[in-house]
């Protein structure tokens, strides 16, 4: 009885915690989000903010206006960290001290997130690098408990979040092993995390470039691409592509109700690239036309399969019929532990959907964000760490937690 | 003893293994000695041409260094320097084992000066391998030689081998093919010895003539439409000397095979060797050129296609045969046919259309071009809206925006056609000027004195073109540069015969009413081979060729009456029976 | 090195010729010419390993260059490619294990020693442990746990070493050199052992064959292949009974000879076309065939018609056995494989050109050829049709495939290339 399934009762028991009714939300980012004031809950828990975060970004817009953006926000960011900076030299350690720096590991985060081209763990990865600037420990062993602390509350405000969970735990992996290296004294060792913390932006930028070199070789002349989702990564790759001369064309999906596809389709255009805009129901009727399916992830679970924005289940399904291909571009650090069985066995991650009419109260909508892909979909996996197949994953996994 | 021992060391030194020590050896003739090629080979040698984007020669060094040849002595006459320069500066120079060595002469104008060449040189030890340069191949010689050393050992007469190829036994499959006429021989299916040779059958006589020893002194003979002469021989030593102890053997075929075939006092003999499954080609005109380079294209030389010769820029082979080298620039709406081959760094532009075409390297070809069954070479400019069919241009050559070719033409060497201006069919384009000596035969394989050096004759064309190019209204249209040569009337008719261009359908029908009529003809006749006098006497019911046959007769009567008289003079001075067939067969 | 030069245009010379036939003759004398350059590398005293390197990479990269003509192209090339970088990864492995033992010794007897003291204070962050850590690092692929990373002085490695032997004076120069020999030394044992591995892949194969092939089974096998003809006789000897189906492998026929040969060492054997597979493939247990190379994916490269026979067998849940020695593994990707890595061969095998010269020439309109025929030589057999890999470590399954490529190749070493393909 489907009313009976645990993840059906998990819902109900969000939509009654709720405090408030969430509020639709505008896909124009028009301001930014209100600060959490006095506040260690994410005052919107039943929705993801991850892909709240998403859908601002993947809305409709111009590059013009990405880079002033940026731009921006990189100036509050810097008022943020002085401000932050500020706030915590004047404190004197202790208990108020302790809320100060979760308050600030957030904030950093969320700062840190605006920026429409930073990934998500290296947002994360930042905001741990601010922790261990503004922490007053004197020994490793403090500074692990700290960055436990700040990991898990940062965890905690978005459960739904894969690649943050897997950036923190990455970084927390790091600090343990490399914490036991006898050489080096306290000052030293929080100089070299602070150091390879904030080196990660460059890693995840270079990741980048490393998966769409490797990719290369799979876009061969003539060939049809069917593309689902916005991902950075999966954009390098055809952009790389573009460069090298090669003749491709991309089919997009539309994305609903993030609209991927028509960001995508803009950005496509204005490298010349055809492109050919699909509803997300159109995917099988084009499939025969579809040499191979091009999809980004937002995380990489450990049986080998991937979790994507809704509807890449279903593409995968589609292709896997009909023999075509799928491959996934991802960074190696969206590798995370997690081991779905079946599409329920996630944390929900919820999403508005505007469907341009109201809708009546006794309506259900199915508002989940994502889905899971299993393995078996899958043909191969381009990351940093060289073309995998899917089950190469968990060997990796295994081998960073052992 | 000493008589024995004697016997002992002839016989060592007939010894296989002794023959064996030495390398295998060839002689690759780099001169046609033809003018077919003109006026493409006024400026550079036949055996430098590109087929399929490849100088001819290296498919033929490429084939004997496969077959286990060691040392390799190219006779290169016309334009030698720019055969000696293109092997020391090619791969060719440089590999173990394999030996290229050039041998250069300046006034030799057939193949037989160039076998009395080598034959002074003192270089060929041995048996070795004649070929042109122009030959194509990827059979194996291992069997060929095996048997040619066999009956070398069994009968030193056997100086030759040639080497011939199964093909469809049709009359005109050797004209649609190689734009030659038919080939007859006659070979003795048992010990495959080549018993007559003709390639010039005349088809208004309508018959060939055997001699009645052919089948006197072999048990069966077949006689052959259907081979065809791959112009690959393995000859021995004899051969060179025969060349030069007669002075009057120019032409391989037409005068050394036929001379030995006739000629039963030294009793040379020479065989064949049949291939079937291997290729084996030579180009000898344009049809040729065309029909090898599809068979290229096709792969039936493997291994001796493109993108295994040369290995150095990858070639890729797509599906539908088409060839694309690396760093081609293709526009989006571009379209490449079937059996293309496009050469590196070539750019195309929007709409254009390639198909079963070979376009060389660093050519530039504009929008809505049309190209078809067409070899482009290297650094060609091709600028928009021009239509090619069935045409070969050359290097450097510039063709304005509208330019059309009709079917057959030649471009030469940088030539410029202007804009608008329609080449019509069959021409052949040059800068220079046409020799005015023209052989009256050009069927006749001597080698022009001038072919070496090809002079721009014309004021307008010295020093810079560019100032001149747009008053000077030339042959070639607005803007053109260059001569269009004209063919001389006998000539014209043929001209479709040996041209890039495929047969039209109408000639071709044509051709195929002909051989049957002259079937017919044959078969009225009764009797295809008239062996000789007999068979002539019975034809004398056949009206039509009275006259022919009337001045035969008289000769024939005569030469009776000279024999009878021989003869009898013979029996009367108690000749013995072997001078006197000496005699009687020389009055023939 | 004049000498190596007259070795590697001597060993291109016989490719070129085909007078070496088989991938496994082609690897093992690939691996021995590998072993002859080694060992007339000169060795500088620093940075021995990167010298080796250099000097492999440089004959590496002209044997894949020169292109071999014939049959043996792309299988030479594949056989070739792979040898060289199981080579340069030996030498990796070797040097990393010389490195790190070494250092450990090096920091010993650095503490005893006073003068030492000031060096490393100058290298305050690098101790022996962190330079074996980075140099570890470098050498192994990258990986989630390097991911953090850094390689702040990965020149500092090799340097610190010769540095660290320079100062300690006369007294270890004679160590020293002794190291750089015992490098070359283990080198060339391990290239050895890879020598001795490839000539034995078969027998090491056909040892399994006991183990899958029981009594009374029907086997079938396409075209001719000398490891799955060893394998086969194996399990004879081992005095099981069971029938052999052989398909033709058309156009070349080598199933008739591996027909006459099972025949002659006294195998029931049944000879079909390659068209009757899927007719007779509901009687049989097992296929078992031989390939031409493996790919990174567990993709195999195999004699055409193969694919066919995989598609029949897992239609009737046969299970798919592929035979395949160590030095076939390959570490590329399959990009394209049915254009790439197919070798188009002259139709005169499938037709012969006398009979069809007409078809060939004048056809239509333009004098094209009507009349187009292909001949490819390789199949490409994706890894979910394969049940299982037999190589002489063993039985694997394809999605393990990755594991060996691991262990054999190191991931610096997959483009040999040093010009950059641009475009590609």
């Amino acid at each position: 009885m489907w009313w009976r399934s645990a993840s059906f009762i998990l819902d109900r028991q969000q939509e009654q915690n709720t405090s408030f009714p969430p509020n639709p939300e505008s896909l124009l980012l028009s301001s930014p989000p209100p600060s959490m004031a006095d506040s260690l809950q994410n005052p919107k828990p039943d929705i993801s903010a991850y892909y709240q975060t998403r859908a601002a970004h993947h809305a409709v817009v111009t590059s013009d206006w990405l880079a002033q953006a940026q731009a921006a926000v990189s100036l509050q960011t810097n008022d943020d960290v002085s401000s932050g900076s500020d706030g915590r030299v004047a404190l004197t350690g202790g208990g108020t001290g302790v809320d100060n720096k979760t308050f600030s590991v957030i904030d950093e985060f969320n700062s840190w997130r605006k920026q429409p081209d930073l990934a998500e763990a290296v947002a994360a990865i930042r905001a741990l690098a601010a922790v261990i600037r503004a922490s007053q420990a004197t020994t490793m062993m403090e500074l692990e408990i700290e960055l436990k602390k700040a990991s898990d509350s940062l965890k905690a405000w978005d459960a739904t979040s894969i690649s943050l969970t897997a950036g923190c735990d990455l970084f927390m992996r790091y600090v343990t092993r490399t914490s036991a290296l006898e050489y080096e004294d306290f000052n030293s060792a929080r100089y070299r995390l602070i150091e390879r913390a904030e080196k990660f932006g460059e890693i995840s930028y270079k990741a980048r470039r490393i998966i769409a070199m490797l990719s290369q070789d799979f876009i061969f002349d003539g060939c049809t691409i069917l593309v689902h989702g916005f991902s950075r990564v999966v954009l390098e790759v055809l952009k790389t592509a573009a460069q090298n001369k090669k003749h491709f064309r991309v089919f997009c999906t539309e994305g609903r109700p993030d609209r991927t596809g028509l960001r995508l389709s803009n950005e496509l255009a204005k490298l010349d690239v055809p492109v050919k805009l699909l509803i997300d129901s159109a995917v099988a009727y084009t499939m025969d036309e579809v040499d191979m399916v091009l999809v980004g992830a937002d995380g990489v679970v450990e049986s080998g399969g991937i979790i994507n924005m809704m509807g890449t289940y279903q593409i995968a399904l589609v292709s896997h019929s009909m023999n075509k291909p799928v491959y996934v571009a991802a960074e190696s650090y969206k590798f995370a532990r997690l081991y779905p069985l079946d599409q329920k066995d996630m944390g929900p991650a919820l999403r508005t959907i505007d469907f341009g009419v109201p809708i009546p109260s006794k309506v259900e909508v199915e508002k989940s964000a994502r889905d899971y892909t299993p393995p078996q979909y899958l043909t191969l996996l381009f990351t940093d760490l060289g073309v995998l197949t899917p089950s190469v994953v968990s060997d990796e996994l295994i081998q960073l937690y052992l | 003893m000493g008589a024995q021992k004697k016997g002992a060391t002839a016989r060592v030194s007939e010894d296989p293994e002794e023959l064996a020590r030495h390398p295998l050896q060839a002689i690759l003739l780099a001169d046609s000695f033809t003018t077919k090629f003109r006026p493409i080979t006024l400026e550079r040698p036949k055996v430098l041409l590109p087929l399929v984007n490849i100088p001819m020669i290296n498919y033929t060094l490429a084939w004997l260094e496969s077959a286990g040849v060691e040392e390799v002595f190219v006779f290169c006459c016309a334009h030698s320097k720019q055969v000696i320069d293109y092997l020391e500066s090619s791969e060719w120079s440089s590999q173990p084992n394999f030996s290229v060595t050039t041998i250069e002469s300046h006034n030799s104008i057939s193949a037989g000066d160039a076998l009395r060449l080598i034959y002074e040189r003192n270089v060929i030890h041995g048996d070795f391998v004649l070929i042109s340069g122009d030959t194509v191949s990827n059979m194996s010689l291992t069997q060929a030689l095996q048997e040619h050393k066999d009956r070398r050992k069994k009968d030193a007469n056997a100086i030759m081998t040639m080497v011939v190829k199964q093909s469809k036994p049709s009359p005109i499959t050797q004209q649609s093919r190689l734009g030659t006429d038919e080939l007859f021989m006659a070979i003795n299916p048992v010990t495959k010895q080549l018993l007559y040779y003709e390639d010039k059958a005349e088809y208004s006589k309508g018959f060939i003539s055997l001699d009645k020893t052919l089948i006197a002194d072999n048990p069966s003979v077949i006689l052959h439409n259907d081979k065809q002469d791959c112009y690959i021989d393995i000859c021995s030593q004899e051969v060179l000397s025969l060349f030069t102890d007669n002075f009057d053997y120019q032409h391989l075929r037409r005068h050394f095979v036929k001379g030995l075939l006739v000629d039963d006092i030294m009793g040379y003999k020479i065989f064949t060797h049949e291939i079937h499954s291997s290729y084996a080609a030579r180009i000898d005109n344009f049809r040729s050129y065309d029909t090898i380079s599809k068979d290229i294209i096709q792969r039936w030389t493997y291994p001796f296609v493109p993108d295994v010769l040369c290995g150095s820029s990858a070639i890729k082979v797509e599906r539908q045969g088409t060839y694309r080298a690396s760093d081609v620039t293709l526009s989006r709406s571009a379209q490449l046919g079937s059996f293309t081959f496009i050469g590196q760094g070539t750019k195309i532009g929007n709409d254009t259309k390639i198909s079963h075409s070979v376009i060389g390297e660093r050519c530039t070809i504009g929008s809505n071009v049309t190209i078809e069954g067409s070899y482009i070479w290297n650094n060609v400019t091709i600028e928009d809206g021009c239509q090619l069919r069935n045409a070969i241009v050359c290097d450097g050559v510039i063709l304005k925006s509208g330019a059309v070719l009709q079917p057959g033409v030649i471009l030469s060497f940088k030539v410029v056609v202007g804009q608008e201006f329609v080449v019509p069919a069959y021409s052949k384009v040059s800068l220079l000027q046409q020799p005015t000596q023209q052989d009256s035969d050009e069927e006749l394989e001597y080698a022009d004195s001038t072919s070496g050096t090809g002079e721009l004759r014309s004021d307008k064309l010295n020093g810079d073109i560019a100032p001149d190019l747009s008053e000077t209204a030339s042959e070639l249209g607005t803007g053109g540069v260059g001569y269009i040569w004209t063919v001389f009337e006998g000539a014209y008719d043929e001209e479709w015969r040996h041209s890039v261009a495929p047969i039209p359908t109408d000639k071709l029908v044509k051709l195929m009413l002909d051989k049957d009529e002259d079937e017919e003809l044959l078969t009225q006749d009764g009797n295809v081979i008239s062996a000789s006098r007999e068979l002539k006497a019975d034809s004398d019911g056949n009206g039509s060729e009275d006259d022919d046959n009337e001045d035969s007769r008289d000769d024939y009567v005569s030469f009776e009456k000279e024999v009878e008289a021989t003869f009898l003079r013979a029996v009367h001075e108690n000749v013995k029976v072997d001078l006197a067939v000496l005699e009687v067969n020389a009055l023939r | 090195m004049p000498d190596t030069q007259a070795l590697v245009n001597d060993f291109l010379n016989k490719l070129k010729k085909r007078k070496i036939e088989g991938s496994q003759a082609t690897a093992k004398q690939t691996a021995e010419l590998l072993r002859s350059v080694i060992s007339q590398t000169r060795m500088p005293y620093t940075n021995q390993a990167a010298a080796l390197i250099h000097s492999v990479k440089a004959v590496g990269e002209r044997l894949i260059a020169a292109n071999p003509v014939g049959c043996m192209h792309v299988m030479a090339e594949l056989a070739v490619g792979n040898v060289v970088r199981r080579v340069l990864h030996i030498i990796r492995e070797e040097d990393l294990s010389l490195t790190t033992a070494a250092m450990a010794g090096l920091n010993l007897s650095a503490e005893s020693d006073d003068e030492d003291d000031t060096d490393r204070d100058n290298h305050p962050a690098l101790s022996a442990a962190a330079i074996a850590a980075a140099s570890r690092s470098t050498l192994r692929p990258p990986s989630l746990q390097t991911l953090l990373e850094d390689v702040p002085d990965s020149a500092a490695v090799p340097h610190t070493s010769s540095s660290g032997g320079d100062s300690e004076g006369k007294s270890k120069s004679a160590d020293k050199s002794s190291r750089s020999r015992k490098l070359k030394h283990d080198v060339i044992e391990a290239v050895n052992e890879l020598i001795q591995d490839i000539s034995t892949c078969h027998e090491l194969i056909a040892e399994q064959a006991v183990e899958h092939i029981h009594q009374n089974e029907v086997i079938l096998t396409l075209g001719s292949s000398r490891t799955v003809l060893e394998f086969l006789c194996a399990a004879k000897e081992k005095k099981r009974s069971f029938r052999v189906f052989v398909a033709e492998g058309a156009p070349r026929y080598q199933g008739h000879l591996l027909a006459k040969e099972l025949v002659t060492r006294g195998l029931q054997t049944t000879l079909i076309t390659d068209s009757a597979v899927f007719a007779m493939i509901s009687r049989v247990n097992m296929v078992i065939v031989g390939a031409h190379a493996v790919m990174a994916n567990g993709g195999v490269i195999a004699p055409v018609g193969l694919n066919m026979v995989a598609l029949a067998a897992q239609k009737h849940a046969v299970p798919f056995v592929v035979l395949a020695g160590s030095h076939k593994l390959c570490p590329l990707y399959p990009h394209h494989p049915e254009v790439l890595l197919n070798e188009l061969r002259s139709p005169s095998e499938l037709l012969d050109f006398g009979e069809f010269s007409d078809c060939l020439d004048f056809g239509s309109g333009i004098g094209a050829p009507l009349l187009h025929v292909v001949n490819p030589t390789f199949d490409y057999v994706p890894p979910k049709l394969v049940s299982l890999f037999i190589t002489d470590t063993g039985g694997h399954n394809p999605s393990y495939m990755y594991r060996l490529i691991a262990d054999y190749y190191s991931a610096d070493d997959l483009v040999l290339e040093r010009r950059t393909t641009s475009g590609n």
